[in-house]
């Protein structure tokens, strides 16, 4: 489908969880303006920030996933319009609400003018983004992109989705999130970026194929796993490591039971949800650190992610990691 | 790579809740912008905005729907979705089938519960039936569950250029072999959050929106949905036993006009306003015409954004006139339908089909002189015009711009 040549990721590694959330450790942003800095919602900047040591490679276009979008402005432009009665309002926090504001920060930044597109697909959004990049690299040989997955723990998104039971209730210090035996995860954040082409000259990994499905019938899940691997991985071969979302929400362990079962004990698991927690682009850290994961005794290895987002968004990415 | 072929289509706007009704509201110049007073904003009655007829109790009474989860957005995209599948006469077979693809796009998305989001936010309880309507995925996965739709789906916010690039995003599904039918477009509510973000950017007209008038003061918002039905050569083969559009349309397939060009750029300008020169408009329209493999002069005619903005008319203005040198004859629908914001790019993608299909043109409402130093004026009153390919104009802010190109397939 496509080789990734750099990557770029801000994400909440190294934090440990506090009062039940991982957030992340965001630089210092030394190359944004202070001024334009303050004006940034968390997500712009984070997604402006990771941006930043890719655009060098001056991309062809920008493609951003991102499940919650400007929530956060969005709800402090809502609180304006309620409690001045509609009256006269400051438009900057509407303005910075839509979710395409990331990609075209990115795109004035860069003062790039080429594609420039937001999915907003909820737990599917970073996904979406790079069956497009898949596309476009197919369309325009040569051509190189940059593609991301970027979302942060808004106050009120956290709420609703505690409010829903998304979220264990708790608290949870830190210890083993997988060996919680409760429903609900922890909360996570984060902006991982990739700058992409076709060209295997010096790639860090090959992007095999990417499937999404929606549903929660396990049998069509079964089956879509199996057509996945039987379509990209010749003569029943399977992949060297399976990097799963498993999320600490004993509801959603079975999704990840029947993956790791269809695969077979000789695929070796490595899960990556204790490191940025739960939110619906988390696929792109997973894929930022399939990117960075050390090789043993191999000059590839084939790893699959197997991410689900609430029960009933699934996907896979399929990738080769070169040394 | 195939070609992409549009076989249905369904639209509900201010001035009407069918095809038909649509179009003969443009035939006889007839807007659809007022000063109604069923809204949930204490604008209502001051400001003049193009609202859909059904309220949101008939909507849901239409539908059978008693899910208070399920947003006016929501409804209006259903609305226009179920007409395009019935216009098209997609099966439940092939609704299912995991090759028909379903692109939604949406700005407002579930933000139209206003009023619910604020009590939520001040006091989220777990019997709030709301909690997961807010963001914009909802729309698309409630049709998707909805219609037992098994093929790829997702959801695009590009502000008011989301639904032109659901369309250009489902072609290329189908080009690149990844769908054999995509059913795109694009759904907005009117909203008191939207209301009031454009009137802090003090961009709403208090009165009609006069599109390319030397005299314009802003836009009107609006709310809308439609939805195309994409088919490639393989889905038409299938369905009449020939790949040519001709022969498609021989073996009872509609079809009414050959999706051919598209482009997406940024204006990288600012994030809420275009570039005098109109960058980013230049180079939609300009990468569409190469993408379609046409000359400027190829291009009949041109359904604008043309939002009435000071801004929006002059750089597009002068991007026709940088492109095409003297411009095609040109339209901006928003003078019947206010600013459906992300469904404006699907519902004037319809327009600029249906003056294709019947070789007819509309005319663009409230204009009285040109924009001084470029002197462009639109189309005055509806005739009958001989037109081979039509171009569709699309932009938003953080830059976003679209442009689409339609071709005539007899």
């Amino acid at each position: 489908m496509f080789y990734i040549h750099h990557i770029s990721c801000i994400s909440p590694q190294g934090s440990g969880p506090v009062d039940n959330l991982f957030r992340a450790v965001e630089p210092k942003y030394e190359g944004i303006p202070g001024n334009v800095l303050r004006r940034m919602s968390k997500s712009v900047r984070m997604g402006v920030g990771a941006s930043l040591p890719l655009l060098q490679w001056s991309p062809d276009g920008i493609l951003i996933g991102t499940g919650y979008g400007g929530m956060e402005d969005s709800v402090k432009f809502l609180k304006q319009i309620i409690e001045y009665e509609e009256g006269v309002l400051t438009p900057g926090p509407f303005v910075q609400s839509t979710a395409n504001a990331i990609a075209s920060q990115i795109g004035l930044f860069n003062h790039n003018k080429g594609y420039n597109t937001t999915y907003v697909h909820r737990g599917l959004a970073f996904e979406s983004a790079l069956i497009d990049a898949a596309m476009l690299v197919k369309e325009h040989p040569g051509n190189s992109y940059l593609v991301g997955g970027v979302d942060e723990i808004s106050g009120h998104n956290y709420r609703f989705e505690q409010a829903e039971g998304w979220y264990k209730k708790e608290d949870f210090a830190g210890g083993d999130l997988y060996a919680a035996d409760s429903p609900g995860s922890i909360a996570g954040e984060g902006a991982a970026l990739f700058l992409l082409n076709d060209s295997p000259a010096g790639a860090l990994a090959r992007v095999i194929g990417i499937a999404t499905l929606r549903g929660e019938n396990e049998d069509a899940f079964r089956a879509a796993l199996h057509l996945f691997l039987d379509r990209h991985l010749p003569d029943g071969k399977k992949p060297d490591l399976l990097l799963s979302g498993e999320n600490g929400d004993s509801r959603a362990l079975k999704w990840y039971t029947i993956c790791e079962a269809l695969l077979g004990l000789d695929v070796a698991v490595a899960r990556f949800k204790h490191l940025c927690g739960e939110y619906p682009t988390a696929a792109a850290f997973a894929l930022w650190l399939a990117c960075t994961l050390p090789l043993k005794g191999s000059d590839h290895q084939t790893i699959l992610i197997y991410n689900n987002y609430k029960f009933s968004q699934h996907s896979l990415i399929l990738l080769e990691k070169f040394l | 790579m195939s070609r992409v072929f549009i076989t249905g289509m369904g639209i509900i706007s201010a001035v009407g809740a069918s095809l038909a009704e649509n179009r003969s509201a443009l035939r006889a110049g007839k807007g659809g912008v007022t000063l109604c007073d069923r809204l949930p904003s204490r604008y209502a009655g001051i400001l003049p905005f193009g609202k859909v007829g059904a309220g949101t109790d008939e909507l849901n009474e239409k539908f059978k729907i008693a899910d208070p989860g399920i947003t006016r957005t929501t409804l209006l995209a259903l609305h226009a979705f179920d007409d395009a599948i019935s216009d098209a006469r997609l099966t439940e077979a092939a609704l299912s089938d995991p090759g028909t693809a379903l692109i939604g796009a949406t700005t407002v998305g579930g933000m139209c519960l206003t009023d619910e989001l604020y009590r939520d936010t001040s006091n989220p309880c777990e019997g709030s039936a709301f909690l997961s309507s807010y963001d914009c995925a909802s729309v698309h996965l409630y049709l998707q569950s909805r219609y037992k739709m098994q093929g790829f789906t997702t959801t695009i916010n590009t502000a008011c250029s989301s639904s032109a690039n659901a369309i250009q995003f489902g072609a290329r599904l189908i080009k690149n072999g990844l769908a054999r039918k995509a059913i795109v477009g694009g759904t907005d509510s009117l909203a008191k959050f939207t209301i009031n973000g454009f009137n802090a950017l003090q961009i709403l007209s208090s009165e009609l929106c006069r599109p390319f008038d030397r005299d314009r003061a802003g836009l009107n918002l609006g709310e809308g949905a439609a939805f195309l039905v994409l088919e490639g050569e393989e889905a038409l083969a299938g369905a009449g036993g020939g790949a040519a559009a001709g022969e498609g349309a021989a073996a009872g397939k509609k079809i009414y006009a050959e999706l051919t060009g598209y482009c997406n750029t940024n204006d990288a300008y600012h994030p809420s306003a275009l570039s005098l020169a109109g960058d980013g408009p230049y180079l939609a329209m300009e990468g569409a015409l190469r993408s379609a493999r046409l000359s400027a002069a190829d291009i009949d005619f041109i359904n604008t954004h043309g939002t009435a903005t000071e801004n929006n008319d002059e750089a597009e203005s002068r991007a026709m006139v940088r492109l095409f040198g003297k411009p095609p004859v040109f339209v901006s629908t928003k003078s019947y339908t206010g600013h459906t914001l992300g469904a404006s790019g699907a519902i004037e993608a319809v327009y600029s089909i249906l003056s294709l299909a019947h070789q007819e043109l509309y005319a663009s409402l409230n204009f009285e002189q040109s924009i001084p130093g470029i002197g462009l004026r639109p189309i005055p009153a509806y005739k009958k015009a001989a037109l081979r390919h039509v171009m569709s104009n699309s932009f938003g802010f953080g830059g976003n711009c679209t442009s689409l190109i339609f071709s005539n397939t007899r």
